[in-house]
């Protein structure tokens, strides 16, 4: 069951191996509740996350989109964050320049005893994600734009 | 029954509109319009600015041979008599409604004949282009005078061409004169919003003969002379002539006689489609083999290939028609403006580049 | 822009090279082309004005030869990127630098004189004359100039290993260098998003852009092609094009020098430079760091540090 009102959104979790999913785990183990609209992603470690999966997503649906890996200095790979978080840190400067709300997009960092601050992170970010709604679509099809035109 | 028609300057748009509600779908009427500071093939929508004064910097090609479009799409679904069963729902419908090109050049006209060809005139005829090509009507305007990089006249082509259009529309002084070359045309014509255009043929007939003796005198009359063999198959003489080029798609992209497609599977969990989209045989891809190996590694080889295709092989198919309108088009659109032309004139002459 | 001192150089480089890359003149008096030069009569034909605008250095990295490559400031940039990120060797190349007032944004001319043919052009300090077949017209080059010219920081070129003209300094300062971002971050979310959406509705996927980018090196094995990775389908929709071009921005993330080709060379009149510079002043700003400057620099994409003295830790709301 959702902790969040109203109808379930997608939401895409990018989360790296030696972290961040062992907190994800450590909360599920500790049967905290958790809004249940992420749709989790493993990756090896946060520095294998193209910020082109964060806008992938963005564009072709997803209502938000979380990343998350494990703090400075406590990467797995030992600077893997580091790299991520300058990349992330670029995209998220970047996203509402075409006009995506950043806010749509969050990334930090959890380790894997923190199951206390996952459930918090998924929690507050999904609430917002609610409170935003659903992300207005990218149309896909070729006609030309009636929406934007009008 | 009515053989010619006409508008008053000004009224463009009603005339548009009273079409626009004809055809069977609204926004099936296909207008050159202004987006920002180009010209592009549009649904003539409230708000959208026609543009007749120069040629569109793309054709309407896309109007009866889309970049992409999905052939059949389906998904899979379970058999609700038997689990172990997936079945299949195949959704391979053709849409074609009704459509009216609007404003086209004689080049863009002359451009969906030569495509016709290639889809008609073979043993598998392609129903998806036919069906749009069957409901498509091509109002062509003369063209009042060149711009840069046209050479219609050269390639057989020319300003007032009318044998590839439905409609014929003549631009004079306070008004347009339009011409029914078909039966698609003859309906076209009936529309209420034209008056009879009897007093204005002879003008019209005018202007058409001076546009056309206009552009010969700027690029010449038909030049029917073959390429040069022996420069057409040099090396060299391709590689001096692609030097400059960068290997992208805008030349075959804008071209109004360019062909060439991918067919290619996209499926996402229990669905999928197949899309047919626009090549370009400009690309590294366009020739790429499974193994690995590119026949056409190099860019002047595909340039090869481009303007082989247009000048030479086409010919070889179809009567020796040249697959070239002259429009310019990718002269113009090129990032380092590679003259086709030019090229053309080089090879038939014997001459390096 | 001083061909003859241009010629001269040529002259005296030509002999220790394979090829120098320059212009000719080309479809009209607004359109010269690149040109090949190998011997020493093809000299004659080169020629240098304000419409001149090719990055000549985008074949930097696909000619496997020893090249002298004509380049104005922005240009310049561009071969230091190249040969900081290893894509080009600094022995191979020798940089002919020319100081530059901006060039013309061959659109705006066409849009000024109505898209008229051009029949022939003059070029003044600080203006240019055009000539159709009906009109002759005045247009002051600031009116006409590329857009990238108008906050341009380094109109003389970085690197030179000869210098065709005396350096000019830059008319803009440096707090004005993007103000044309600042005022496009001024609108709404909402604007923003239909801006691009009109823009990006209008991109046909020809990759014109992408293939005259000098920094963008993937050539044949670029994603918005490929099968294998599969990042996207051939369809010809919005979500696609917006797609392929987040690529070429993101992938350009601290590695554009602003030379503005990809929007020049876009035949739909597509501002996709903007979306760049837009990523390079958040570089700046983040990292203190812009492409092209130096040689021993490291894109800020390719580093890191422990601690980023910039980037503070977001809270959700
Ligand atoms: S090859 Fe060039 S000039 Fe010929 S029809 Fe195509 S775009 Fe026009
Ligand atoms: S548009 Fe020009 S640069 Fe691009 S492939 Fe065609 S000829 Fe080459
Ligand atoms: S992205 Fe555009 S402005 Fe930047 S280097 Fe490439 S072509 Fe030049
Ligand atoms: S050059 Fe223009 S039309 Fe072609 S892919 Fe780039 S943005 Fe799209």
């Amino acid at each position: 069951m959702s902790v969040v009102e109203g109808k379930e959104l997608r939401i895409v979790g990018f989360l790296c191996n030696w972290c961040s999913y062992g907190g994800a785990d450590t909360a599920g183990v500790s049967r905290f509740k958790q809004p249940t609209d992420l749709r989790i992603i493993r990756v090896p470690c946060s520095g294998r996350v193209d910020p082109l999966f964060v806008v992938k997503a963005l564009i072709n649906g997803a209502d938000g989109v979380l990343v998350s890996g494990c703090h400075p200095r406590d990467c797995h790979y030992s600077d893997g964050n580091y790299y991520a978080r300058r990349r992330l840190e670029m995209l998220k400067r970047f996203l509402p320049f075409v006009g995506i709300d950043a806010r749509r997009f969050h990334y930090t960092w959890v380790s894997a005893s923190e199951g206390q601050r996952w459930q918090q992170t998924v929690t507050e970010f999904t609430t917002l994600i609610h409170e935003l709604g659903p992300t207005p679509a990218f149309p896909q099809d070729q006609t030309v734009l009636k929406e934007v035109r009008a | 029954m009515k053989t010619s028609a006409y508008l008053k300057k000004g009224k463009e748009k009603d005339l548009i509109d009273a079409l626009d509600t004809k055809a069977r779908l609204q926004g099936h009427v296909i207008v050159p319009c202004l987006d920002g500071d180009t010209v592009t093939f549009k649904p003539a929508e409230p708000g959208c600015t026609p543009c007749f004064s120069r040629p569109a910097v793309s054709p309407p090609k896309g109007v009866i041979y889309p970049q992409s479009e999905t052939l059949f799409s389906f998904k899979f679904k379970k058999d609700p008599e038997d689990a172990r069963r997936t079945l299949i729902d195949l959704n391979d419908a053709i849409e074609a409604p009704d459509t009216i090109i609007f404003g086209a050049r004689p080049c863009d006209a002359r451009g969906i004949a030569i495509i016709d060809r290639a889809f008609s005139q073979t043993d598998t005829p392609d129903p998806y282009y036919l069906a749009r090509r069957e409901k498509t009507t091509i109002i062509t305007l003369t063209c009042p005078e060149p711009s840069t990089g046209c050479f219609c006249t050269r390639v057989g082509c020319g300003p007032a061409e009318k044998s590839d259009s439905d409609v014929m529309m003549t631009e004079i002084e306070d008004g347009y004169l339009f011409e029914a070359l078909t039966d698609k045309g003859q309906a076209i014509l009936k529309n209420p919003v034209l008056e009879d255009g009897t007093a204005h043929e002879a003008r019209a007939k005018e202007v058409q003969g001076a546009a056309h003796e206009r552009m010969v005198k700027e690029v010449g009359e038909t030049d029917t002379r073959p390429v040069d063999p022996e420069l057409f198959h040099s090396q060299a003489f391709w590689e001096k002539a692609a030097e400059r080029c960068l290997g992208c798609g805008a030349c075959t992209y804008l071209c109004p006689t360019c062909y060439c497609f991918n067919i290619t599977d996209e499926q996402v969990v229990d669905k999928g489609e197949r899309i047919r989209s626009w090549d370009a045989c400009m690309f590294h891809h366009f020739t790429l083999e499974a193994s690995g190996h590119n026949p056409r590694a190099a860019k002047a080889l595909r340039l090869k290939n481009r303007i082989g295709h247009k000048f030479v092989y086409y010919g070889e198919k179809y009567d020796g028609i040249i697959a070239c309108s002259g429009c310019g088009r990718c002269i113009r659109g090129c990032p380092v403006s590679m003259e086709i032309s030019s090229i053309v004139a080089a090879l038939k002459e014997g001459t390096k580049t | 822009m001083n061909i003859e001192k241009l010629k001269e150089i040529v002259r005296t480089v030509l002999p220790s090279v394979d090829v120098v890359i320059g212009y000719k003149k080309g479809l009209d008096a607004l359109h010269p082309v690149p040109c090949f030069v190998t011997s020493p009569d093809e000299i004659d034909a080169l020629v240098l004005n304000p419409a001149c605008t090719h990055n000549l250095a985008a074949y930097l990295p696909s000619l496997k030869k020893k090249t002298a490559v004509v380049v104005k400031g922005c240009e310049s940039r561009t071969v230091v990127q190249l040969v900081q990120e290893g894509l080009i060797k600094r022995e191979n190349v020798v940089v002919i630098g020319v100081p530059c007032q901006g060039v013309l944004s061959a659109r705006k001319v066409l849009n000024a004189i109505n898209h008229q043919p051009v029949v022939e052009a003059a070029f003044e300090n600080d203006a240019v004359i055009v000539k159709t077949r009906k009109a002759e017209t005045r247009l002051a080059l600031n009116d006409v100039a590329s857009d990238k010219c108008l906050t341009c920081q380094y109109p003389t070129p970085v690197l030179s290993d000869h210098l065709a003209g005396e350096q000019v300094e830059s008319k803009v300062d440096e707090q004005a260098a993007y103000q044309d971002i600042r005022q496009f971050d001024a609108q709404s979310l909402e604007e923003r998003r239909a801006y691009w959406l009109k823009e990006f509705d209008r991109c046909i996927r020809c990759y014109a852009c992408r293939n005259a980018c000098p920094m963008c090196v993937c050539r044949e094995s670029c994603i918005a092609e490929t099968r294998d990775p599969h990042w996207m389908s051939q369809k010809a929709t919005l979500n696609e094009k917006m797609m392929f071009h987040m690529i070429h921005a993101i992938h350009l993330a601290g590695r554009c020098t602003e030379c503005g080709e990809c929007e020049r060379a876009c035949p739909m009149g597509i501002p996709v430079a903007k979306l760049k510079k837009k990523i390079n002043m958040e570089m700046k700003e983040l990292f203190g760091y812009e492409p092209g400057i130096s040689i021993d620099d490291k894109p800020p994409m390719y580093t890191f540090k422990v601690e980023e003295e910039k980037i503070e830790e977001h809270k959700i709301r």
